[in-house]
């Protein structure tokens, strides 16, 4: 079978399924502004890094927005949509209150402070907002094709098991591609 | 029959009929047509063939839109098969869901159920242990149910002929409780495994001997395997979603294709047994009432011999169904014992800890299987005060570990810096549920299900005896973790509902006796000679062990039986 290899930066196979151009309207949970505002978040959360040269793709590259409303629509008790797009709305309305600009317009460290902020936050949507955007972007990226083909090699066929292995020396860095 | 010309009853007529194709009916379409009969094998489900029906066997974990989670509104539709272990978003497929086929529940239970060609056999957990004369023996030594009218050496050529067919790996360990088989190499242990048994030899002086799982999987092929088109496993540990190997043992990869291949089979799928049909001048069974699932037809199908397979609880409904002048209480039910004495095993509790030594060591790869214990209570003398035992599952494993912690290029580069983690250890009970007149199945005498046969009533439920069993196996658990040198040790009892264990049986019991029994040694009605049950249903008490393998084995010893006395105008 086929193991799908690279991807780097432009959109891996699979999320090319759920971009927004593609992703039916029913599956829509967020306004095109709300979408981009998460993606801005998720791409805060984990951003598109160099390592040597190379770009890293980050959350948004790799279509975690998407992945993240789809999980919200099916999986998640409804109440986890409200959170969601109250969440987005609190974002923006904390940024304008500490940077007096949308947060979209924040620079890097600004938005890190937000989101910290609203991780901290006894509003319980703010709360709520950031464990669930975070937990699910940490899936969502983690899971990705990219992720689990170029960082953690995940072995679809180990083909084998071994059961009494030295554990190696030195822990690779799993960042760089091999 | 009646009703039909004489034509069309020639053409629905075969020399035997199978009911049901999961891992026992799987077993009798292949002797029976390997012995030269035309067979018909019924299939209430759907056809599954091998590989091309198996949607999901080659999906990466990214091209599952929810990463292999259950939709809220699947769990929403069905809370009893979102229990099941199994159940996610890659093997949804192969399991029954909750309305597709109601039945009563008067005590909660879990009925997991796998409609299609292949049946369970297709998800099942792969555990083959064979049981022993410390099991058939037992109701017989400890006073309760029947006597079994088999013992071990009745089965034991026939554990043999299955095992090399099917293909089990294992080790000879030479356990009078757990007899050796015909075993492919067996699976390696890890390192904590291998301390663990090693530390339980010197505590217990090989009273509680820790082995390796036997596990129906190719570990090294033999040309019987190769014949049947199948290949080494290859450790995806994704077997549940049907594996293009045929690395582990299923009716779709070797029985049902080897018995197509005889040009004897006739499979019929979407064919939902209403009942079967008696013949009260013949004194025997002589057809099939089936309805067609797809046209709702009522159809009838005839043979001269009629294996029931349907699974241990749709084995009761289809016979307890089947009522005649001679047998309104269910066919071949002089005892009135139909439905009764069903049991299952006991699977609520599970011990966890951790090892704090051997980090120089570590694993690689997967393995779809894990270390056994066998049942050690109760075993040459009653010593407490519960009856019977329970085997045990263990594993040991390291996982690897990250931070999630901070947020940005930090939390990235924290996610991606994955640390081994420390030895984490665990087992689950397997116990024996003593089989009671009062844990039973019936007909619900009003709620019919869509093809308007009746639902099984199920009312079986756990008692002081399980209760015991589950506070003794936490007890002497946490001893032995402790005696390993395990700690951070953590009990659980999960109270899960009966039926989730998989291992329902009985109802159609063995037995010597036709007053007490409905089978005899043959697995053959005692009172309709041409009807055998080879499938959980048939079974006497439960053991501790997984029961698949033992199934096949009677299976095939049974079929063995049938197509000799046909040849002697028997049956």
């Amino acid at each position: 079978m086929a193991i799908a290899v690279g991807g780097f930066i432009s959109l891996p196979a699979w999320a090319n399924g759920w971009n927004a151009t593609t992703v039916p309207a029913t599956y829509r949970i967020l306004s095109r502004q709300q979408d981009e505002l998460l993606a801005i978040v998720v791409d805060t959360i984990i951003p598109t890094t160099t390592v040597n040269g190379n770009d890293s793709p980050g959350a948004r590259a790799l279509g975690v927005h998407q992945f993240l409303q789809k999980m919200v629509n099916d999986c998640y008790e409804p109440d986890a949509q409200q959170t969601l797009t109250k969440g987005l709305t609190a974002t923006d309305v904390l940024a304008q209150q500490t940077y007096n600009r949308p947060f979209a317009d924040c620079d890097t460290a600004q938005r890190i402070e937000v989101l910290n902020r609203m991780s901290q936050a006894e509003e319980p949507t703010q709360k709520g907002f950031y464990r669930l955007v975070k937990g699910l972007t940490i899936r969502g990226y983690m899971n990705s094709e990219y992720v689990m083909t170029n960082l953690t090699h995940y072995q679809m066929i180990p083909g084998h098991y071994y059961g009494c292995v030295p554990v190696p020396a030195t822990a690779p860095s799993l960042t760089q591609p091999k | 029959m009646v009703y039909l010309n004489i034509d069309a009853q020639a053409q629905n007529t075969y020399d035997a009929i199978v009911i049901g194709s999961g891992i026992s009916g799987g077993w009798a379409a292949k002797e029976l047509t390997a012995k030269g009969l035309r067979t018909l094998v019924l299939e209430r489900g759907r056809d599954v063939r091998h590989v091309t029906d198996y949607p999901t066997t080659n999906m990466q974990p990214w091209e599952f839109e929810h990463r292999g989670q259950l939709t809220r509104e699947v769990k929403a539709a069905n809370p009893i098969i979102s229990r099941c272990y199994a159940f996610y978003e890659g093997s949804e497929q192969f399991f029954v869901k909750d309305a597709e086929h109601p039945y009563v529940q008067e005590k909660p239970f879990d009925w997991i159920r796998g409609y299609q060609v292949g049946g369970k056999s297709l998800m099942w957990a792969r555990q083959t242990q064979r049981w022993s004369d410390f099991d058939f023996d037992g109701p017989a030594r400890d006073g309760f149910v029947v006597d079994w009218p088999i013992r071990y050496a009745d089965l034991a050529p026939w554990y043999s002929y299955v095992e090399k067919f099917a293909g089990i790996s294992g080790n000879k360990d030479g356990l009078a409780q757990l007899p050796d088989g015909e075993f492919l190499p067996p699976h390696e242990w890890n390192c904590v495994e291998k301390h663990f048994s090693q530390q339980m030899t010197k505590k217990y002086q090989n009273a509680r001997p820790v082995i390796m799982g036997r596990a129906a999987h190719i570990t090294e092929p033999r040309p019987i395997h190769f014949q049947q088109g199948r290949a080494q496993c290859q450790h995806r540990t994704i077997c549940e979603r049907g594996c293009p190997f045929g690395g582990y043992f299923s009716s779709n990869s070797s029985t049902i294709p080897w018995a197509a291949k005889t040009g004897k089979m006739t499979l019929r799928p979407h064919s939902v047994v209403h009942s079967i049909i008696y013949d009260e001048k013949r004194n025997k069974a002589v057809g099939v009432r089936v309805v067609d699932s797809e046209s709702k037809q009522m159809m009838e199908f005839y043979a001269r011999i009629i294996f029931v397979n349907a699974a241990a609880l749709n084995t009761n409904l289809v016979l307890l169904n089947s009522t005649s002048n001679r047998f309104p209480n269910g066919l071949g039910n002089d005892s009135g014992l139909m439905g009764k004495y069903v049991a299952f095993h006991n699977y609520r509790a599970g011990v966890s800890g951790q090892y704090d030594g051997l980090l120089d060591s570590t694993t690689d790869g997967r393995r779809p299987n894990s270390p056994y214990i066998p049942r050690f209570r109760n075993l040459h003398r009653q010593e407490t005060d519960f009856l019977r035992g329970y085997a045990a599952g263990f594993s040991a494993g390291r996982i690897s570990r990250n931070s999630q912690d901070g947020i940005g290029a930090d939390l990235k580069t924290n996610l991606l810096t994955q640390n081994l983690g420390g030895w984490y250890v665990g087992s689950h009970m397997m116990g024996e549920t003593i089989p009671k007149e009062t844990n039973f199945v019936a007909l619900d005498s009003a709620q019919k299900d869509p093809y308007g046969i009746p639902q099984l009533k199920i009312s079986v439920g756990y008692d002081d005896n399980d209760e015991k069993m589950v506070k003794d196996y936490l007890e002497q658990m946490t001893e032995m973790f402790t005696a390993a040198g395990f700690t951070n040790i953590r009990t659980r009892d999960d109270k899960r509902n009966p039926g989730l264990d998989i291992h329902e049986m009985g109802g159609v019991r063995m037995g010597k006796d036709p007053k007490t029994s409905l089978l005899n040694k043959w697995n053959q009605l005692h009172a309709v000679k041409n009807v055998f049950v080879t499938d959980g249903a048939s079974m006497t008490s439960t053991s501790t062990q997984n029961p698949s393998l033992t199934y096949m084995a009677m299976t095939a010893r049974s079929v063995d039986y049938a197509v000799k006395e046909m040849k002697k105008a028997n049956l």
